[in-house]
């Protein structure tokens, strides 16, 4: 049964592509793109709304073959917050320390890597491709002729940039 | 025979998770217009990414679907419906100056290749690379990547291609393009063409035309609308410097003409008249709407 305060993992509106070792997320709501390690997509795909954060340590660590604290999946969770990668905003609890503290703190006891999502921008070729012919950002998105910009906000004279 | 380098982009993890993201956007196409009575086909992008090997990917930044002229305002409504919100598609008329056999014959020819479990109607590859040629000399030769889709189109099909099926019936001078785009590819990439009726053909380029692609291509300037930038001077000028003269494929193929004509200057001259009106036109919309 899914409680509140398990994270679920979004499901609409996002184009998942694997790759060896990541996960590539496109956000086709806010046309931005996100890299999840091979930690934070195990991390990520747990969250069916069933587990809780200390279940899905429970859970990874299995997978990992390797004891994965609270902390760790928090810090996972932290940022997908970030990133809207959850159906509902799950606070993270930290017990009062900062991310970075966590992150001290896990880093050294850990053999697996640290759950990380980065942004994926798009390289200057793409952003040269999808010239989007708008003159302002409301005619640029994907329905306008020239599909729109890819991740990136219009400059209002039809150019795509980060 | 040459062999493609991938794009070196320093990093492909955009350009693979865009192209899924476009081929969802295709698939809900598809699907969209199917349950409206539209059959689509899709030219260039993913249909010529198929083509390439998968250590040498071909990337692609949109979906161009071509459907008849009758169902084209049909298509367009559907696609600015809210049922489209998320659909970024680059809708064809039907061919119009890429190729000049009817569209019903085009439709009959073409093939449902799978994707995801959705049937995807593309162009059949003697009509596509007749597309493929003609977009890739309409944009002047400018990218000699892009010449890859010409090569590709053949060598993904070598054992069964029909030649006749390519070529018979078209105009002498369309004939013409696409075998010197063959012949391009096979100077500058190493299509293999020996054997073939017409390789001496397309092995005597005119000089004009190999002298305009390695210029562009020294140049390394691709095409961009002037409008598009007006806040770089540094691009525009070099748009326009591109501009003028015109460039001599481009203006052939605007003028349908013969590839082997003596002068390119009256396609040139025509060319100018034709495309000026509309830059500027262009250009004081976007000053305007500041």
């Amino acid at each position: 049964m899914n409680k509140p305060q398990n994270p679920v993992a979004r499901k609409t509106g996002l184009v998942v592509q694997d790759v060896p070792e990541e996960v590539l997320v496109y956000d086709t709501d806010t046309n931005k793109a996100h890299c999840l390690n091979k930690t934070a997509a195990m991390i990520w795909r747990s969250c069916d709304g069933t587990r809780s954060v200390a279940d899905i340590a429970k859970h990874v660590g299995s997978l990992a073959c390797e004891a994965v604290t609270d902390d760790f999946v928090w810090l996972a969770i932290d940022q997908l917050n970030e990133s809207d990668l959850l159906e509902k905003q799950v606070a993270a609890d930290f017990k009062g320390l900062s991310r970075r503290d966590v992150i001290k703190r896990i880093g050294l006891g850990s053999m697996i890597a640290l759950p990380v999502i980065a942004s994926l921008v798009a390289p200057p070729t793409a952003r040269a491709a999808a010239s989007c012919n708008c003159n302002n950002n409301t005619e640029c998105g994907p329905s306008t002729p020239n599909a729109g910009c890819p991740a990136a906000t219009c400059n209002l004279s039809g150019r795509c940039e980060a | 025979m040459s062999v493609r380098v991938a794009e070196a982009d320093g990093d492909d993890r955009w350009h693979r998770l865009y192209a899924r993201k476009l081929e969802v956007e295709a698939i809900h196409a598809f699907e969209l217009f199917r349950r409206n009575g539209i059959e689509p086909v899709l030219i260039k992008g993913w249909a010529v990414a198929r083509n390439y090997p998968a250590d040498a990917p071909r990337f692609y930044s949109d979906i161009d679907l071509a459907v008849s002229a009758e169902d084209f305002e049909k298509a367009q409504a559907l696609l600015a419906s809210k049922e489209a919100s998320k659909i970024g598609i680059d809708l064809h008329r039907e061919l119009r100056h890429l190729d000049t056999r009817p569209w019903q014959t085009i439709f009959e020819n073409s093939r449902l290749v799978d994707l995801d479990g959705c049937a995807i109607r593309i162009p059949s590859p003697e009509d596509h690379l007749r597309i493929l040629a003609v977009h890739w000399l309409n944009d002047g030769g400018e990218s000699k990547e892009r010449l890859w889709d010409i090569y590709y189109a053949i060598a993904a099909h070598q054992d069964s291609f029909d030649w006749n099926a390519c070529l018979d019936g078209l105009s002498s001078n369309r004939r013409g393009w696409i075998i010197a785009a063959m012949g391009l590819a096979n100077k500058y990439l190493g299509l293999p063409i020996d054997g073939l009726p017409f390789a001496d053909e397309a092995r005597d380029l005119p000089n004009w035309l190999t002298a305009t692609v390695e210029r562009e291509w020294r140049s390394g300037v691709l095409h961009r609308s002037l409008h598009t930038c007006l806040k770089d001077p540094a691009e525009f000028l070099r748009q326009l410097r591109k501009r003028i003269p015109p460039n001599p494929i481009q203006a052939t193929i605007e003028c349908e003409g013969d590839m082997r004509a003596g002068s390119r200057l009256p396609y040139q001259l025509k060319c100018m008249l034709k495309r000026s009106l509309p830059s500027i036109r262009g250009v004081f919309q976007t000053l305007k709407a500041r």
